[in-house]
């Protein structure tokens, strides 16, 4: 048993070791994707996504960070959306210390929020979804949007 | 400090302290080059991309390509997690996800529709551990959903280590070090399905991390009685678990352990979590708790 919990643990620990190893970790942050090479040969996979290779379009978004609100039950949500090259390159979720916390943004039911009493500011659980925050980064994007 | 953003089609939170022996500025630096982890790591594994590593990766069929370590290390796990359970885990039904409706991007709402094939399986995945290469030998779609999050937080930990107290929680996939502001354990409940905020257990832990596979979120909205987790050789979600939760001392672990448990369900999947050496805490259909390695 001890055994094979080792094996696990020695893949885990490789795992981590061989981004720093690689020296990934500090030169390849603020690239865009490394391993790219532009060219997708192999029609296999069709994706409804148009894969932008041509720079001659010009960009659909103007690069820069927007901030985009939505609401849900439990009141406004509000975002930081920041663009570079037409990619979403970070959502941050700016507000969430004002009136409700994270957990109260995922769509429960209003009855639970009777019982907040057990209230435990960390909890494992099935991983939730973004859904909740999909009108504030659509707000963000419109006003990205090149005109 | 606390900040949250938002990554891989969830919430990731990190929350940590400086203490008496790190600036303010240092836990800044630190905690933003946390979530760069989870940047590189859906950069690299994302099943929704047509850009990501993964899916440039998928489109090279029968051609050896060499990986980044942020795909190739969470894919060397799932696979070593498919070959133990014999394929009750297997990393490459992407596909199969897709037709179940798992297949939208969450930040742009573009769907994927690959045209692989159903019919392969992780046994036609193979990885070069010398080259650092991928070769698949049929069409398929990898999903690295039960690795990447987990290996994703397992490098923000790697961040954070210096810093006194830090939780890392990605959508309740959690990883606590240290300790909290009082200097006692961090305190970590395992959340009661029917309500996201009651809960089944508080844990008290320090440098571990707990990861809940349930099926309660992200249910198909294809398939009636479907959710995100499905079993290969049935094509079907298991319904006999609601959640599962384990602990361990990686998050990359703590994922796949409880992720392929589920999928496993019943007496064999209690054992793939006991024979491991970890802890564990599952609810069933009938909502009875069972406690794995004195939980």
């Amino acid at each position: 048993m001890a055994k094979m919990k080792k094996k696990w643990v020695a893949l885990c620990s490789t795992a981590v070791a061989a981004v720093y190893a690689a020296g990934y970790w500090s030169t390849e942050v603020d690239k865009p994707e490394m391993l790219v090479n532009g060219t997708y040969s192999s029609p296999i996979v069709s994706s409804k996504a148009s894969v932008s290779g041509n720079d001659e379009v010009p960009s659909k978004y103007i690069d820069g960070t927007y901030t985009g609100m939505g609401s849900n039950r439990r009141g406004m949500i509000q975002v930081t959306v920041a663009i570079k090259n037409d990619q979403i390159t970070d959502v941050e979720i700016s507000d969430f210390a004002m009136h409700y916390s994270i957990d109260d943004v995922i769509g429960m039911p209003e009855e639970v929020l009777q019982i907040q009493s057990a209230k435990v500011a960390n909890v494992s659980g099935a991983t939730y979804s973004t859904i909740a925050f999909s009108d504030a980064v659509q707000d963000a994007l419109n006003q990205a949007l090149r005109t | 400090m606390k900040k949250a953003k938002l990554f891989m089609d969830t919430v990731v939170q990190i929350e940590a302290h400086c203490g008496k022996t790190m600036s303010e500025e240092e836990l800044d630096i630190r905690v933003s080059r946390a979530f760069d982890a989870f940047r590189q790591v859906e950069r690299a594994c994302s099943r929704f991309s047509p850009e990501s590593e993964l899916m440039q990766a998928c489109r090279r069929i029968g051609k050896a390509t060499t990986i980044s370590p942020y795909l190739f290390e969470p894919l060397r796990f799932a696979l070593e997690m498919a070959e133990w359970t014999d394929g009750s885990f297997d990393p490459s039904i992407g596909r199969l996800l897709e037709t179940k409706g798992f297949n939208s991007h969450y930040l742009t709402g573009v769907r994927t529709n690959s045209d692989a094939d159903l019919s392969a399986n992780f046994r036609d995945v193979e990885l070069n551990e010398t080259n650092r290469t991928l070769c698949l030998h049929k069409p398929l779609i990898l999903d690295l959903g039960a690795t990447a999050k987990g290996f994703a937080i397992d490098l923000a930990v790697s961040e954070l280590k210096g810093c006194p107290g830090f939780v890392v929680n990605a959508g309740g996939d959690v990883y606590a070090g240290g300790t909290d502001e009082q200097g006692d354990k961090w305190t970590i409940g395992i959340r009661e399905p029917k309500s996201a905020n009651t809960v089944l257990q508080t844990l008290y832990i320090s440098d571990a991390s707990v990861c809940t596979s349930g099926s309660y979120e992200r249910r198909s909205e294809v398939e009636e009685g479907e959710h995100h987790i499905v079993h290969p050789a049935t094509g079907r979600s298991p319904n006999e678990w609601i959640s599962c939760s384990v602990i361990a001392p990686y998050a990359m672990m703590a994922d796949a352990f409880s992720t392929a448990a589920f999928a496993m369900g019943g007496d064999e999947g209690i054992a793939l979590i006991a024979e491991a050496g970890l802890q564990g805490l599952i609810l069933t259909r009938d909502l009875r708790i069972k406690r794995i390695g004195g939980i």
